[in-house]
């Protein structure tokens, strides 16, 4: 087995650990929670689309639901913000087999194109819900979470949390993805029929991927809007399901550490940039276009062509 | 609730010009569908650039609704024929997910280079009718709703005659039905689907610039259409063509009665909905007739 990606995920984790530890400043730290948030939105994507092989546009909704369950267990229903990411997750979860269930049963088409709509059906409810969502205005002052009476008021302090968060989420997903149920999923990815032959009945391993990948997004939005501070429609603006697809797609699909390497690079790059909004959605409709005719499987299956090339090479 | 009758055949007759609307996107993302067994995420964008071609033909014909439709119409013709010659033509036809990253990514170029250049606020668009409508009863309708629904109507017209009796239209049938088979008796799968690309762009162009002078033109317009487009597919059945017109002019008529009554979520939420009964209901489509399910 190669240990090495896990020791230098291990190490990079560490290193962002320490961030706050460094900087002082309130943006930067910001960037860092962008960037550590949208590597586990998008490792989710990564899970349902990399490595089972079907595309869910559904992530920007249920980023979305997981968004407002959050702000609304602590606001409208008076629970804790801990409480809020269980919700968020479990909410996700069941909607996620609700439309999994008979949307999988058609085949990969239909899958794709539920998704996009229902994911266009949360921003609809989301604005004109006005009882529960409180419409376009949003629910603004979402109070920093706190634990063990320590209160993580400051963007520092709550860096902590996303990073705990997120060392835990990708954690799990690893442990998933490299497990027999991981592998299980690239096999139906690769190769359906085969795998009802050896006896693998498809469609549980596709629903629970679908439901962990959505309970995952779900939490990671949770998390994110508390980072901003503040949820209305414009946290399902599809400018996020576009970076969480160009991270996994740069990263190479189905290649864990590509995508995650991946998310903290692209997640800091716009910042750093610092376009215009529509100079920045174009630049990343340039470089979606151009991944899929250069590299449709990424810095990662770029890579893994170029090590089997070099096998060939040597066995000739 | 007392129920109205004029309030009621006004939603009717509102609810048939939206479905109409449906259907023209509808058929084109089902025509290509059928073709190339791929769909184009930029759909609802070509809709968009007819609006706003629509918007720039306008003044320079003179305010003439004509001329101006059929500069539109072939303008965004061109459009596709481009678009499938740049991106679409290397797809090659199991490449499903690619084809919707490549044709996303074009959507988001489109949209952001339009609202960087002619920015995000609504135009309205006048044309020689104005306001100008016809009395039904105590119900008014203008022109240009009228004018809409007729061409949409023509064009299906058309596109019926086309498909089953010329050459050209035939040949995309058969590509739809069996591929090996086409290929077997020389249609040229490129050929065909460059037509097809391009039928379907000439289609989204006319409903562009139909409903350029009844709303408000946006750039994000095409978006909240194209969306519903996607669903009246999956409801028509995949590459069903009078399916999704039949889902298409449904749809419209349901969601007008229904924002005419409820609330507006469930006017949102009704096209999801009845997607999902449908797919519980009839996996591949309400209009899925003979053939067997394997699997």
């Amino acid at each position: 087995m190669n240990r090495l990606p896990l020791l230098l995920g291990i190490v990079a984790a560490l290193a962002f650990a320490a961030l706050p530890l460094v900087t002082t400043s309130n943006y930067v730290i910001g960037v860092g929670i962008s960037a550590l948030v949208f590597t586990v939105a998008a490792a989710a994507l990564n899970l349902i689309y990399g490595f089972t092989g079907l595309l869910s546009f559904a992530q920007l909704g249920f980023w979305g639901i997981g968004g407002y369950a959050t702000a609304l267990t602590v606001v409208t229903f008076g629970g804790t913000f801990w409480q809020g990411l269980v919700w968020a997750a479990l909410l996700n979860a069941v909607v996620a087999l609700a439309i999994g269930y008979p949307t999988l049963r058609t085949g990969r088409h239909a899958f794709v194109i539920v998704t996009l709509t229902f994911a266009l059906l949360v921003t609809l409810v989301a604005r004109d819900w006005v009882d529960l969502t409180r419409g376009p205005l949003g629910i603004p002052d979402l109070p920093r979470p706190s634990a063990f009476g320590h209160r993580f008021a400051s963007t520092a302090h709550y860096y902590w949390v996303a990073w705990g968060f997120s060392v835990l989420m990708l954690a799990f997903l690893y442990a998933l993805c490299s497990s027999r149920i991981g592998r299980t999923l690239v096999a139906i990815k690769q190769n359906e029929p085969l795998v009802r032959a050896q006896g693998i009945s498809p469609m549980p391993y596709k629903l629970a991927a679908f439901a962990i990948s959505a309970a995952v997004t779900g939490a990671a939005g949770g998390v994110y809007t508390f980072h901003l501070g503040i949820i209305d429609p414009l946290f399902l603006d599809f400018y996020y399901m576009q970076t969480f697809l160009i991270i996994v797609i740069i990263g190479g699909a189905g290649s864990f550490w590509g995508v995650v390497a991946a998310g903290v690079a692209l997640s800091a790059l716009p910042e750093v940039l610092r376009f215009s909004a529509d100079l920045r959605m174009i630049i990343y409709g340039v470089i979606l276009v151009a991944a899929m005719f250069v590299m449709p499987s990424g810095i990662a299956g770029w890579l893994r062509e170029r090590r089997l090339q070099r096998m060939r090479e040597a066995l000739r | 609730m007392t129920i109205d009758a004029v309030y009621l055949l006004q939603l009717t007759l509102n609810g048939l010009a939206l479905g109409l609307l449906y259907a023209l996107i509808a058929v084109g993302l089902s025509l290509i569908f059928g073709v190339m067994e791929i769909i184009n995420f930029a759909h609802g964008e070509l809709l968009m650039l007819g609006a706003f071609a629509m918007t720039f033909a306008l003044p320079v014909m003179g305010l003439l609704y004509w001329p101006a439709l059929v500069v539109a119409v072939i303008t965004i013709g061109l459009a596709g024929y481009v678009i499938y010659e740049l991106l679409l033509a290397p797809l090659k036809p199991d490449e499903f997910e690619r084809s919707i990253l490549i044709t996303l990514g074009l959507s988001i170029i489109i949209i952001h280079v339009m609202q960087y250049f002619f920015t995000a606020t609504p135009r309205m668009v006048d044309t020689q009718y104005g306001f100008e409508g016809v009395n039904i009863g105590s119900i008014r309708i203008t022109w240009t709703r009228v004018i809409g629904a007729g061409a949409a109507l023509a064009a299906f017209g058309g596109l019926y005659l086309v498909l089953r009796h010329t050459q050209f239209g035939r040949a995309m049938r058969a590509i739809a039905q069996n591929r090996e088979a086409a290929l077997m008796v020389g249609i040229r799968p490129r050929v065909v689907a460059r037509n097809a690309v391009v039928l379907a762009s000439a289609l989204c162009g006319l409903a562009g610039a139909a409903i350029a002078p009844i709303q408000l033109v946006t750039p994000y317009m095409g978006q909240f259409l194209i969306f519903k487009a996607f669903a009246l597919v999956i409801i028509g059945g995949l590459g069903n063509i009078p399916g999704a017109i039949v889902a298409a002019l449904g749809l419209g008529l349901v969601e007008s009665w229904i924002g005419g009554f409820f609330e507006i979520v469930w006017q949102e939420a009704a096209v999801f909905l009845i997607m999902i009964a449908v797919l519980f209901v009839r996996p591949d489509g309400l209009f899925k007739s003979g053939g067997m399910r394997v699997g």
